[in-house]
């Protein structure tokens, strides 16, 4: 065991973190072309893509770099870069499944932003049985036309290109009929609108495919093999978030001592408080936990380890604990937890944005319910992490 | 970066465990109980013989110079079979005289330990359950014929084999560690029985005990630091112990899960049980990270050693108890028989809850150091 860093990593993150005191720009990027503008720099500087491979204008960065350049990026409150889902799945999967052409054709345009891709993934009737999904896609010999409808698509409203999953055979079982495109964003078939979520306003949006066309070459993988490419682990970023989010969980704390300093009840500060005392010790025990397990999933990461679904432990772990995190901390705050007012909006939310404590609260509500609920990770983990049988499932018969 | 246990570290685990497996089964366990002494001389030398008591101390001193890693590896591993005796107390005592002891303090005793010939414990609780250094009332005073301890200290474990108690004592100086050795005159220890039949506890009365002439380990009033790195130390190793039985608990879920059936199918195919084995899983593996991040930390002296410790201990308090609670609710009835082995696991993992401060003890020391 030796938890310090290399020398080499020590440069690294210094180097990282001059770069970012002298490019992080004063006021947050707001407009489209600024946030573009902000990506191509960070991109220019290296820290976009820094696991994709070389020749794929990557620069084949370790696990444990990457996590160190988000984490900088998180300690200097610097913007994110623009095309996350393109730069975390949508670049991988072509790397791994598509062909020449489509490596050509997309991957330095996803890395520059040049070109916004979204994930075209759950339906209505698709959520934690996404492999129901009902989207079709029918081959027209010259090409595939689309119809069907998908939500909570991330950054659907400025995405150029999705990474669709739809259904190309309804004859063979559910898993086996599906399969994998880029379609253009930009066609009279495709319809977006915001979605709005709980916090009020719209990350997400609704996605309505009306006879939209899909290249023949732009099928990803084989016919029919749409739900495997989906299913296999291809983000080169992964591990890559985990120090960042610590860092941002430890920057949101800080603010709430610095809050409880401030707050009083009793005569005293609330920091005096052996209630909130006890509930501020565990929050930063949990949050230390966090840190420890995200060096030790990092460790493991730079020998070459693969988690496969051990990954779910830590999806389950840290989504349950921001829960966790949010309701402690309006109970210590009471009334003054729900301060939406400007004043208050100073918060590092910990859900990437900045907020008040109120959003956080309601963001925190979002982490066990994407990319995965906690009841899916948790069938994931008692049956390929424990090797309890499987469950019983209507379904499965016909599978 | 390496959060993995070296080659070495590895077959001290595997080791452990064959050794352990063996020599500490349920059956030996359970004989226990009843046995006045609660633990076995033979099993103690050969953990001595095994290199486990000297692990931490100089090789001068009979020992093999490793840290609380290793240390943490084994009590992992004590704590998987619900293993008897003072050794993490043992190995507390040897550290404080390592760090502060004279020469002949070290001599006298360290060899011993590593040896397997002497057993120690410490006698840090006082009378209002307050782990803190400045909560100690005990109070040492110069008489004719040297220093004299009167105090009441309270859940000693094992001081009853113990043959040397290190004891804190506030003299006029301020607070310091004193040796006191079985059998001294005005020693009195009296049993108190618990709920882990496992474990030895006693009230430790001080009426006035005279500490031999070479009896004070470190400087008189300088004992506070010390005091609270011994505690950092067994508040590790309590972690550990209580990994060990929360891992324990969740292989034994997970196998019963697999083979009891109900309704037709084994029960580890219904969501209820195993997205609770799953929630088990998660617990013991974040109890892993932080048992061995603050066993790394104290190791290396890291900047964040006292953190680290606090952190852990908060954390795999409960962890522990939530794990070996889960599992006696996974087994269903048979989990709650005497006969069945769980309580062993669930009554050593609360009985270490409350030892090295608990989990509140814990939380407010991590609260001082990140917000004053």
């Amino acid at each position: 065991m030796d938890l310090r860093y290399s020398p080499e990593d020590l440069l690294f993150r210094d180097a990282t973190r001059r770069w970012l005191e002298a490019n992080v720009p004063a006021e947050e990027p707001s407009a489209l072309e600024e946030r573009r503008a902000w990506h191509r720099r960070l991109y220019e500087a290296g820290y976009v893509g820094m696991g994709w491979p070389v020749e794929y204008g990557g620069r084949g960065a370790t696990p444990l770099q990457q996590a160190i350049a988000a984490d900088e990026m998180a300690r200097a409150g610097a913007p994110a870069p623009i095309n996350p889902l393109g730069i975390a799945i949508v670049g991988p999967t072509i790397i791994v499944h598509g062909t020449d052409a489509q490596k050509a054709r997309y991957l330095r345009k996803i890395l520059t932003a040049e070109e916004l891709w979204c994930q075209l993934y759950s339906e209505p009737n698709a959520g934690s049985d996404l492999a129901s999904l009902r989207t079709r896609a029918e081959d027209r010999g010259d090409r595939f036309v689309v119809n069907g409808q998908k939500i909570w698509t991330s950054g659907g409203l400025i995405a150029d290109w999705g990474l669709l999953l739809a259904r190309t055979d309804t004859a063979v079982a559910k898993h086996k009929g599906v399969s994998c495109f880029l379609i253009s964003m930009r066609q009279p078939g495709v319809e977006v609108r915001p979605l709005r979520q709980i916090t009020g306003s719209a990350h997400f949006s609704e996605v309505f495919m009306s006879d939209a066309c899909v290249e023949k070459a732009d099928l990803v993988g084989r016919l029919g093999q749409g739900w495997e490419i989906a299913q296999t682990t291809l983000s080169y970023e992964r591990g890559g978030s985990s120090l960042a989010r610590v860092t941002r969980y430890a920057a949101a704390f800080h603010q709430l001592i610095r809050a409880v300093r401030t707050l009083r009840r009793g005569g005293r500060p609330l920091l005096e408080d052996p209630a909130v005392r006890a509930k501020l010790g565990r929050i930063y025990a949990e949050l230390e936990v966090q840190r420890y397990a995200a060096l030790r999933v990092l460790s493991a990461l730079e020998k070459g380890e693969s988690p496969g679904a051990a990954a779910s432990i830590t999806k389950l772990s840290y989504s349950e604990f921001e829960k966790r995190y949010h309701e402690l901390v309006q109970e210590i705050l009471g009334p003054w937890g729900q301060d939406m007012s400007e004043a208050a909006s100073e918060v590092d939310t910990s859900s990437g944005e900045p907020g008040t404590w109120a959003t956080a609260y309601l963001w925190s509500r979002a982490g066990t319910i994407y990319s995965g609920s906690s009841e899916i990770q948790k069938n994931i983990i008692g049956e390929r992490v424990l090797g309890l049988p499987k469950e019983m499932r209507a379904d499965r018969a016909r599978a | 970066m390496d959060f993995a246990l070296s080659l070495d570290q590895q077959l001290l685990r595997g080791a452990a465990r064959a050794f352990l497996d063996e020599h500490v089964t349920p059956a030996v366990v359970r004989a226990l109980w009843d046995d006045p002494r609660g633990e076995r001389d033979d099993l103690w030398k050969d953990m001595a013989r095994l290199g486990w008591l000297g692990l931490t101390l100089p090789e001068a001193h009979g020992g093999s110079a490793l840290g609380m890693v290793e240390t943490a590896v084994v009590l992992e591993e004590m704590g998987r079979v619900a293993c008897s005796g003072p050794y993490l107390e043992t190995i507390v005592l040897a550290r404080a005289l390592e760090t502060a002891g004279t020469p002949a303090q070290k001599a006298r005793w360290l060899p011993a330990i590593a040896g397997g010939a002497a057993r120690a414990t410490v006698a840090f609780l006082d009378g209002e359950l307050d782990w803190r250094p400045e909560a100690v009332l005990t109070r040492a005073e110069p008489g004719s014929d040297g220093i004299r301890l009167t105090g009441v200290k309270q859940w000693v474990s094992w001081a009853h084999v113990a043959d040397v108690l290190l004891v804190p004592a506030r003299e006029p100086e301020g607070l310091s560690l004193f040796l006191i050795e079985a059998g001294a005159q005005g020693l009195d220890i009296s049993p108190v029985p618990a709920m882990d039949p496992g474990m030895r506890w006693a009230t430790v009365r001080l009426n006035g005990v005279r500490t031999s002439a070479d009896g004070r380990v470190g400087a008189p009033g300088a004992a506070a630091a010390l005091l609270e790195d011994l505690l950092r130390w067994g508040a590790v190793g309590a972690t550990a112990g209580m990994l060990g039985a929360a891992r324990r608990c969740l292989e034994l879920s997970v196998e019963y899960a697999k083979v009891r059936e109900q309704f037709g199918q084994p029960i580890g195919s219904f969501q209820a049980i195993r997205h609770r084995c799953a929630e088990m899983l998660l617990e013991v593996e974040n109890a892993h990270s932080a048992t061995y991040y603050a066993a790394w930390a104290q190791d290396a002296d890291a900047e964040d050693r006292a953190l680290a410790a606090s952190v852990a201990k908060a954390y795999v308090s409960e962890a522990a108890r939530k794990v070996c609670g889960d599992a006696i609710q996974v087994h269903g009835g048979i989990g709650f028989t005497w006969e069945y082995d769980l309580h062993l696991y669930f009554k050593r993992a609360k009985a270490l809850e409350t030892t090295w401060g608990d989990a509140d003890h814990h939380r407010e020391l991590i609260v001082r150091q990140v917000a004053g």
